[in-house]
């Protein structure tokens, strides 16, 4: 932290280096037939679930609150771009706009009646919500499909799987930056406070209520958006897309990657894609043991890193250097 | 809608209602007095669940005895699960953040689950009622199983005990006072930890009770742990959180409710739960019998 | 700046990745067929998948022995889509991208079957299902890459409506599971009902998720309605839940259950299954009498020590029909193999079938019975006096069919 302009460039030249190789990356698995468009797909995924990883850790890491409810937002903003390019014929980009908007309306009612519950019972409502909304698409069965979900939503011509892969690229790099410029803006700073001191933010004049608000929001935009892009990507929209059990992902993601950094869920995130699919491939049988290898890794994480992967990074580097 | 028919959807509802509260009741319980939202109290009470089908298949489970034992093994042998569970892990993080209480229960439900699924594969199970509960009890013309009457028996008995334990004992009492005053507790010279261990053995012991109930009322399966924790989390929400009398009234609620909006609002009688559970947070957070917190 | 001590962290995942991508791309042989075959492994199917393994298992046995399609043996991956469409749908492209299959073999659900045609239809490989029916995959959700071999929901629904047409029941409840095939099941019940007896009247409707094994709530209000018959598109471990269920709340006593009796679900409810329930099967060995038939209920008999339900029969049928289009295209590709399905005559276990061109729906009918208890199988009733329903009568005709084909989007 005392060093800011060397790790900040550091940080610029390695975000640069890691995004020109996500860049290229598919040129080359374009090369490997069908085992190539597979990763394709799987890398596709992650970057996806990386945004909602992220954009959950704005409420997460940065706010210092645990919602449960999360996959709501993100499965609304599935929802939006289901509904509208299958029943409504919109084009991708009108609908890929609509999620994170739709998804950011849902998030405003809800947010409003959660932030103004602390703690534990923010969680609570939070789920409550979560489980209400999940509830309300999954018996609308004439609308949402129920538990069948939408399938079949269309795909434009042009997007074969590499360009929809640099799509959502694209879209995730532009929402990294904005999430990046939010954490830093003094929006960002009024949030940390928040959550290290919310009588302190308080006392100095900060709209608590209302910024928890605004961040719920941002959050629930960007999860939105995240769903629509997972909606086209796999070109269907589901009920499970909402449940709890979805929200708990972004915040395993989060954990392992560290919640206290920018990257850190998008990394936790990848982490745990990848470790599933390589496991599957290393053997099947490990399909059946996954949650357990996943849950052991949580409890290893929870007992004796909760800064997450980063974090221990962070300190072994820091151990190293002293 | 008759008076006989009300009478007997109001019956039938309670029936449900208690089995959730005998669920309910062991996750409030602990909540009130380690502050912990058990995630994996569905866990348990499915693995009960599965343990009574097991023991159901090597002794008799159609005789009332063979039932009777398995509510008699099956609790005792959930509840030393949660004491493992207990000393070794939950222990650990009684200071720590929310977040990471909850991440741990939630690790647990992971590896549980899916543990019950190695052992016992993804087979939906049941234990056959035994002959004395299979039949039914007559209710103005209309038939209810015995088995929910013996629920509805079993489940005010249990809701007593608890009552008792908490209220008439000394045990009860310090139980009581770490809900209240976990502070001052330890300064009495009471032993704390042990005082939370036994709790938790308590609430598994209650959630494996659950496991046995459900598995003679209808299939027991995979996902039923995750779905009862949500239903779970309703009642004890609606109730207030670490009330044991909150549990009662919240599944008596969401019991009734279920069977009697069924009639006529069909398929949307199963979003009433949530919605009455978020409304309870957003008007009353800390439930009809819960106390507001700090 | 956090992401710069992410670098390491990074590396590692490229290398772990370029691993994988070497592991994965050498997992494919040539002189292998490889079959998908998306499963419902647990949950209220996990005995279904049993039997249709059972009898994709001995199908395969038998062909490879006889040197296989075309020098090629078949091979058989299995994935576990726990009745939800989404799992299913990525498995599907799974399957095909990652363990480059050739074929895909449908799941039990509906839901997931809607789902994992789509998939099929992007990659064009065949997808054949033997025990999921959703008509919608031969009208509204229709591809040509995908073939029938179960009857299907528009079959079964209207089939059972000629059936108890004949009743002298008015007044009707249905219960159904809330997905794909409870609604396509019941709403081809109200409609062939409504033509052919409009004095019929339906009270009531009742939707369960699918999987929910607790009638509890549910059945009061059934009882409240007071109908004289229930249809119920309820299977497998839900359908003996519920009447295990129904049974000591007298509801049985009062109106007559209609329902899927499979033989999986007559033998998972065993004693408890009451007698002279009107209903049907799908394929039931003690029913048909086909040379065929008794040369593979022995041949089964011997093999598992237990008989072969309607999955194993339709599962081994399918493959039937896909080897013989195999050998009859002269190929194993999806491609080429596509092109000789569409009228493809087949010999199956329930005799001469044809594949129907227009919507790649072979015509296979259901068989109604009541049940009852027999001397020849101790453990679990039987459906006696059966009929067979040709699918011919019941089908959608073929004007119909392209009407709703064209209708899609």
């Amino acid at each position: 932290m005392d060093d800011m302009t060397s790790s900040s460039r550091a940080g610029w030249i390695s975000g640069i280096t890691v995004t020109v190789v996500l860049f290229v990356l598919p040129v080359f698995l374009g090369q490997l037939g069908k085992t190539g468009e597979y990763w394709i797909w799987v890398s596709t995924e992650m970057i996806i679930m990386a945004l909602f990883a992220m954009s959950l850790n704005l409420i997460l890491g940065f706010g210092g609150m645990v919602s449960f409810g999360h996959a709501a937002f993100f499965g609304v903003g599935a929802y939006t771009v289901a509904l509208l390019m299958k029943k409504a014929d919109f084009p991708l980009y009108l609908a890929l706009t609509a999620a994170p908007l739709v998804a950011a309306i849902t998030a405003a009612i809800v947010g409003w009646f959660c932030v103004r519950l602390l703690g534990l019972y923010f969680s609570i409502l939070t789920l409550a919500f979560g489980q209400l909304l999940f509830m309300i698409v999954f018996q609308w069965y004439t609308f949402t499909g129920g538990d069948d979900g939408l399938h079949g939503v269309p795909r434009p011509e042009i997007l074969g799987p590499i360009n929809y892969y640099w799509l959502c690229l694209i879209l995730f790099v532009i929402c990294f930056l904005i999430i990046r410029m939010i954490v830093n803006s003094s929006f960002g700073l009024s949030i940390k406070t928040i959550r290290e001191n919310m009588e302190r933010a308080k006392f100095i004049g900060i709209n608590v209520r209302r910024y928890q608000l605004l961040n719920f929001i941002i959050a629930g935009a960007f999860a939105g958006l995240a769903g629509g892009m997972l909606c086209e990507l796999n070109r269907f929209a589901q009920t499970e897309f909402l449940h709890w059990s979805k929200s708990a992902e972004p915040i395993l993601a989060s954990l392992v990657g560290g919640i206290y950094s920018l990257a850190g869920p998008a990394i936790g995130s990848s982490i745990l894609i990848f470790l599933k699919i390589f496991l599957q491939q290393v053997h099947r049988s490990m399909v059946e043991v996954w949650a357990i290898v996943l849950g052991v890794l949580l409890l290893v994480v929870v007992l004796f890193a909760p800064q997450g992967l980063v974090g221990l990074y962070q300190n072994i580097f820091k151990k190293s250097q002293s | 809608m008759t008076w006989q028919l009300f009478v007997f959807m109001l019956i039938n509802g309670l029936c449900q209602g208690m089995l959730l509260f005998i669920i309910a009741s062991g996750l409030s319980l602990v909540f009130g007095v380690l502050r912990v939202i058990n995630f994996a109290h569905g866990s348990l009470y499915m693995i009960g669940a599965f343990l009574a089908y097991s023991l159901s298949t090597i002794f008799a489970g159609e005789s009332l005895m063979g039932f009777l034992i398995l509510l008699m093994v099956v609790p005792p042998a959930i509840a030393i699960i949660g004491f493992v569970l207990e000393v070794s892990l939950f222990r650990r993080v009684y200071r720590e953040e929310h977040l990471l209480q909850l991440l741990l229960t939630y690790a647990l439900v992971l590896i549980l689950d899916d543990l019950v699924r190695v052992i016992w594969g993804g087979e939906p199970r049941s234990v056959t009622r035994p002959d004395l509960l299979a039949g039914s009890v007559d209710i103005f013309g209309m038939a209810l199983p015995s088995y929910n009457v013996f629920i509805l028996v079993v489940g005010p008995l249990i809701a007593f005990g608890l009552w008792f334990l908490l209220y008439r004992t000394r045990t009860g009492n310090i139980i009581r006072a770490a809900v209240s005053y976990p502070d001052t507790l330890g300064a009495l010279g009471v032993n704390v930890s042990w005082v939370m261990t036994s709790t938790f053995m308590l609430g598994c012991w209650l959630a494996g009770f659950g496991g046995v109930l459900t598995a003679g009322l209808s299939n027991i399966d995979l996902g039923m742990g995750m779905q009862t924790i949500i239903e779970c989390f309703a009642v004890v929400v609606i109730g207030g959180l670490g009330s044991v009398g909150g549990a009662l009234l919240g599944s008596l609620i969401i019991g009734t409710g279920l069977t009697f909006f069924q009639l006529p609002f069909g398929r949307w009688a199963l979003v009433f739960p949530y919605a009455l559970m978020a409304l309870v947070l957003v008007v009353r957070p800390w439930g009809f019998f819960g106390k507001p917190e700090r | 700046m956090e992401h710069g001590k992410c670098r390491v962290l990074l590396a590692l995942v490229l290398v772990l990745f370029s691993a994988t991508l070497l592991v994965s791309s050498n997992a494919s042989a040539a002189d292998v067929i490889k079959l998908g075959f998306i499963a419902d492994v647990s949950g209220i199917g996990a005995p279904f998948y049993k039997s249709q393994k059972a009898g994709l298992d001995m199908f395969i046995e038998e062909i490879n022995a006889a040197g296989g399609v075309q020098g090629k043996k078949l091979e058989l991956v299995v994935r576990d889509s726990q009745l939800k469409p989404d799992i299913g749908a990525n498995q599907a492209r799974e399957l095909i991208l990652s363990e480059k299959c050739e074929f895909l073999v449908g799941p039990t659900s509906s839901a997931v079957a809607l789902a994992t045609t789509k998939v099929a239809k992007e990659f064009k490989k065949i997808i054949f299902f033997h025990t999921s029916n959703s008509e919608a995959l031969t009208t509204t959700a229709f591809q040509p890459y995908m073939f029938q071999v179960v009857p299907n929901t528009g079959i079964e629904g209207r089939g059972m409506a000629v059936v108890l047409s004949k009743k002298p029941y008015k007044k009707y409840c249905l219960i159904g599971p809330d997905y794909a095939y409870g609604h396509e099941q019941l709403n081809s019940f109200k409609s062939e009902m409504a033509k052919r007896r409009p004095d019929v009247e339906i009270l009531d409707t009742i939707w369960v998720k699918l999987g929910e094994s607790n009638f509890s709530t549910f059945i009061p209000t059934l009882m409240a309605k007071k109908p004289e018959a229930i249809d119920a598109a309820f299977w497998g471990g839900q359908l003996s839940a519920f009447i295990k269920q129904a049974k000591p709340y007298g509801v049985l006593k009062e109106a007559p259950v209609s329902s899927l009796f499979d033989l999986d679900m007559l033998r998972a409810t065993g004693p408890d299954m009451p007698e002279g329930l009107t209903g049907y099967a799908r394929a039931p060995f003690y029913a048909i009498d086909t040379p065929q038939m008794k040369v593979f209920v022995k041949k089964y008999y011997d093999k598992y020590k237990e008989w072969p339900a309607d999955w194993a029969i339709m599962a081994y049928d399918g493959m039937i029909a896909l080897t013989e289009a195999m050998k009859k295209a002269n190929s194993t590709e999806s491609e080429q193999v596509v092109k000789v399905l569409g009228g493809l005559k087949f010999n199956s276990l329930r005799g001469e079938r044809y594949i129907r061109a227009e919507d790649h729906m072979a015509n296979v009918g259901i068989y109604s019975g009541v049940t009852a208890k027999s001397p020849d199988y101790k453990e679990f009733l039987i459906m006696k006096d059966v009929q067979a329903v040709p699918a011919e009568e019941v089908w959608l005709p073929v004007a119909e069919v392209q009407k709703l084909q064209s209708e899609q989007k």
